[in-house]
């Protein structure tokens, strides 16, 4: 990482679009309007599960002003999913959550919206709801899905229902190891749905033109997949629908609709602007976006550890039940990542674990900020903490002692490249005063590591147009979420183009213009746009260099650019503008056109051979637990992590900040509760609570030098893998202040409190 | 039973019609067009739609376009002199504050009247003063950062 060859990536310019945001010129979703725009909205489910037996849209379509009701009548017999293709558009012959999306109006204002929807006559037969993921296993549990198989994987003896995915991470022989450890330690853990709680509500409006293609405007994460559920579920060809991407006021993976059966309202609006021949938008309010839209699933993780004295780890068994809600979603994915993850990011010789992924009658889950990841690592780090204090022995030791080296295995990683799992444990053990600093009574301090993956995924490409003025435009599929697009992006073309960040144009996704892209999800924006932009913009330089070699008398190979001058190096008084060489193109080639790749395979083909390069991290806290309220307050926060080369400092951390403060609201507050007909009881800020200021410690971000990832200079995802660690580092600090583990999220003060009292300590 | 409305934003004199249930922030939106102050939560939580009227910042979702005839309101788009950002704004994009940005203005509404309150905010004046503007995106971290940045510059101190 030779940071003095950079100028511009590395450093934390005014981030692109900053000047619109702040004096509220930005268009999000929110702010579109469309000449004779309709109002959208949806009939929702109001039965966790139930059959539909009739559905009478007559009166509805009778209210003046009502210009479309749609069923799933009125779409093709199509379903959609990512792994398991389970869900219709509009649910059909029946409803598996509260909240299901049943049928459709458009009319003139949203109260002839609301009117209508009241009209639409649904009858119902309803059948018994199973909510807890446990249960929904069970011989007894009622099947939420009764025309979708069993995984083809799972082993014939294992005997269960409604799971949708099943994986097994079986290595070595744990129970030999298990038998012979001096100590085995056997806990279960368990976190609830979080909602992603991003500010701005989700849109999606939807025009036919003249020729009879569809434009969509959406606010979400991952265009193109949204294209793909357009055409599929209105049964129109691909080529017939354009989404065009707004500004996303927030996202956090719960944007990310259709790379998962997901809140899917854009094709139902652009069903609804088919029908009643008229521009429709659709915005969700607060409360049915909560119950509605993608949340974090919870998941129940059975972990049992076995230790030789000295604190070697020797073998893992455990169970994931990994919670999709009422259609599979993103599950599948989440819930492999979840089960490998609960093997740890320390050496594990022996490990057997199986996961599985269930349908119950909640809201649907789907990829929020590190699917699988938090969950898991709030049962691993709090289980070392245990492990730790049943041998006796220092917590940040153990982690040291069974942290792997260069060249080893880690459960779902055949080979590591490097390891700063270690030197992230010293760096925040020091920076938090482990071991030294005085706690008052009450106080605790805790420890926790994450890592997250490097993701393989789908490829992805960047456009680097040359304007004649020497700016220039990218073009790429990812949406700018306050992420690398905005930040991060801008500073690799000024970098390689020799030209200041505020003559880079990161353009919007428009899938008619924009390279194709799975989406800003899974801390891909910089490893996969930001490698592509960063090619694109050398093969941009390298033809400007080959049309300015002529007029400096020089090879290609002897050029430099600089202050938005191409010069011969060595003798910079032979130069001639970026522009003028830009200009000079249009008679030759019209435009510098540079085009650069993420090529996916060649990345996993490198990581097998040399080895992966996972981002580490570590946080540690000191917190102070009221015995008398159960209230907990961090008082000192720190966040140590490796993420290779940061492009945009500011920004890295900025997601880190943002991303701890996600987890730590899991950690202390946050959960959508159901009750026992499967209703959220909380859809409303008010109820759900998320963390505000007055809760918030200062995150002291640290970064250490650690090692290049497979990223662009070297950079690594740096999106969600704060979101690991926080939950155990919090917990285990209450169990150092008070002696009591507590093993089920979220650590409100009446849990705390009611944890306390059982340990009679309160 | 429509309502003429007659107030001042960013100090021009406006006049339109309401219902009488329309929220003062659906007012500013759809019927005059100010979009820069955001929705989010529709009932006053989440501070978001946060605008100076009369003064005092407010949430304008949870208060009637009808209640505002004849108040004098100030919203994101009437902060910056031209070209030149009111130095909370300038504070905001320098710190890295703006993420998503969807949140922003309604804090740098909120910071902008504790600011003409007081060249010194303590750290509690800060955080009362931004208590009812939720952030998803940046842990608060920044935020303070900006606060106090745009303090330290109003005042003369950076």
């Amino acid at each position: 990482m030779a940071k003095a060859e950079h100028t511009v990536v590395g450093t934390s310019p005014a981030r692109m679009g900053g000047v619109e945001r702040v004096i509220g010129a930005g268009i999000y979703g929110i702010d579109l309007s469309l000449k004779d725009e309709l109002h959208g909205g949806i009939l929702r489910s109001q039965y966790a599960h139930a059959k539909i037996m009739s559905i009478d849209t007559s009166e509805a379509k009778k209210v003046p002003g009502v210009h479309a009701v749609v069923t799933a009548a009125d779409a093709p017999d199509v379903r959609y999913g990512r792994t398991y293709i389970d869900r219709y558009m509009l649910a059909k012959n029946k409803v598996r959550y509260m909240g299901d999306p049943v049928a459709a109006v458009a009319a003139e204002s949203p109260a002839l919206v609301k009117q209508a929807l009241k009209k639409i006559k649904v009858v119902y037969e309803p059948l018994s709801v199973v909510l807890d993921p446990e249960e929904t296993m069970k011989p007894e549990a009622p099947i939420l899905h009764e025309d979708m198989p069993l995984p083809k994987n799972l082993p014939a003896d294992v005997k269960v229902k409604n799971v949708c995915s099943y994986t097994p991470v079986h290595a070595g022989d744990p129970d030999k190891a298990m038998a012979e450890a001096d100590i085995v330690v056997d806990e279960v853990y368990e976190t609830k749905m979080i909602h992603p709680q991003y500010l701005e509500p989700r849109i999606a409006a939807a025009r036919v033109e003249p020729d009879g293609r569809i434009t969509v405007w959406a606010n979400a994460q991952a265009p193109f997949s949204v294209r793909t559920d357009v055409a599929r579920l209105l049964g129109i060809p691909l080529n017939k629908v354009r989404i065009l991407s707004t500004e996303l006021g927030g996202g956090f993976g719960g944007k990310a609709s259709g790379i998962t059966s997901g809140a899917a309202i854009e094709p139902i609006c652009a069903l609804l602007a088919v029908k009643a021949k008229r521009p429709v938008m659709i915005v969700l309010d607060k409360a049915e976006e909560t119950i509605s839209t993608t949340i974090r699933s919870g998941a129940k993780m059975y972990i049992k550890t076995g230790v030789k004295k000295d604190g070697t780890i020797v073998a893992r068994t455990g169970k994931v039940i990994y919670d999709a809600g009422a259609y599979s979603g993103f599950g599948a994915m989440a819930g492999a990542r979840c089960t490998n993850m609960l093997g740890g990011w320390y050496l594990m010789p022996n490990v057997h674990i199986d996961g599985y992924v269930v349908y119950t009658n909640k809201q649907v889950c789907g990829p929020v900020r590190g699917p699988g990841g938090p969950q898991a690592a709030f049962a691993v780090e709090s289980h070392m903490d245990s492990i730790a204090a049943k041998l006796g022995m220092d917590p940040v030791e153990f982690r040291l002692k069974n942290t792997p080296k260069p060249g080893d295995k880690i459960v779902g990683v055949p080979k590591l490249r490097d390891v700063s799992l270690g030197e992230t444990i010293r760096t925040a053990a020091e920076q938090i005063g482990w071991g030294k600093v005085k706690l008052e009574k009450n106080q605790g301090i805790g420890i926790a590591t994450g890592s997250w993956i490097e993701s393989a995924g789908p490829g992805g490409g960047a456009v680097v147009k040359v304007n004649e003025d020497g700016s220039v435009t990218v073009h790429i599929g990812k949406i700018d979420m306050g992420t690398a697009p905005g930040f991060g992006i801008p500073l690799i073309a000024a970098e390689e183009l020799g030209i200041p960040v505020s003559d880079v144009t990161v353009v919007k996704v428009d899938t008619d213009a924009s390279p194709w892209d799975a989406g800003t999800v899974g801390s891909r924006a910089m490893l996969v746009s930001g490698t592509a932009t960063r090619l694109a913009a050398i093969d941009a330089r390298n033809q400007l260099f080959k049309l300015a070699a002529t007029q400096l008398e020089a090879s290609p190979d002897d050029l430099e650019i600089k202050d938005k001058q191409i010069r011969v190096k060595g003798t910079p008084s032979k130069s001639v503008s970026l522009a003028s060489v830009a200009t000079a193109a249009h008679n030759v080639i019209g435009e510098v056109i540079g085009r650069g790749y993420f090529d996916n395979v060649a990345m996993v083909a490198e990581e097998k051979a040399r080895g992966s390069s996972q981002p580490f991290t570590t946080h540690a806290c000191i917190v102070e637990v009221s015995p008398d309220t159960g209230n907990v307050k961090i008082l000192k926060y720190v966040a140590v992590h490796d993420i290779g080369f940061p492009i945009h400092l500011a920004s890295v951390e900025g997601q880190i900040e943002g991303a701890t403060a996600m987890s730590i609201g899991q950690a202390l507050c946050e959960q959508v509760v159901f009750d026992n007909n499967g209703r959220t009881m909380n859809p409303s800020f008010v109820d759900y609570l998320m963390p505000t200021i007055n809760m918030m410690p200062r995150i002291e971000t640290t970064l250490v030098d650690g090692y290049p990832g497979s990223g662009p200079y070297g950079a690594k995802g740096a999106g969600e893998i704060a979101c690991v660690p926080p939950m155990a580092a919090i917990a285990n600090a209450i169990y150092n202040a008070t002696g009591v583990r507590i093993r089920t999220l979220p650590l409100s003060p009446e849990n705390v409190f009611r944890a306390l009292r059982e340990a009679g300590k309160a | 039973m429509s309502l003429t409305i007659n107030l001042t934003v960013n100090g021009n004199t406006q006049s339109a019609t309401a219902e009488p249930s329309t929220s003062l922030l659906d007012f500013l939106r759809d019927t005059l067009n100010y979009k820069g102050t955001k929705l989010c939560c529709n009932t006053g939580e989440c501070g978001a739609c946060t605008i100076i009227y009369n003064g005092k910042p407010i949430n304008s979702c949870v208060t009637l376009a009808a209640d505002a005839n004849g108040a004098e309101i100030v919203t994101i788009e009437g902060l910056a002199d031209g070209d030149k950002l009111h130095p909370v704004q300038q504070a905001f994009i320098d710190t890295g504050a703006v993420q998503c940005g969807y949140c922003t203005p309604g804090y740098i509404i909120s910071v902008k009247v504790l600011l003409d309150r007081t060249k010194e905010p303590t750290p509690e004046d800060i955080e009362e003063a931004v208590s009812g503007n939720i952030c998803r995106c940046t842990g608060y971290t920044k935020i303070v950062d900006a606060i106090q940045l745009a303090a330290d510059r109003m005042a003369g101190r950076s």
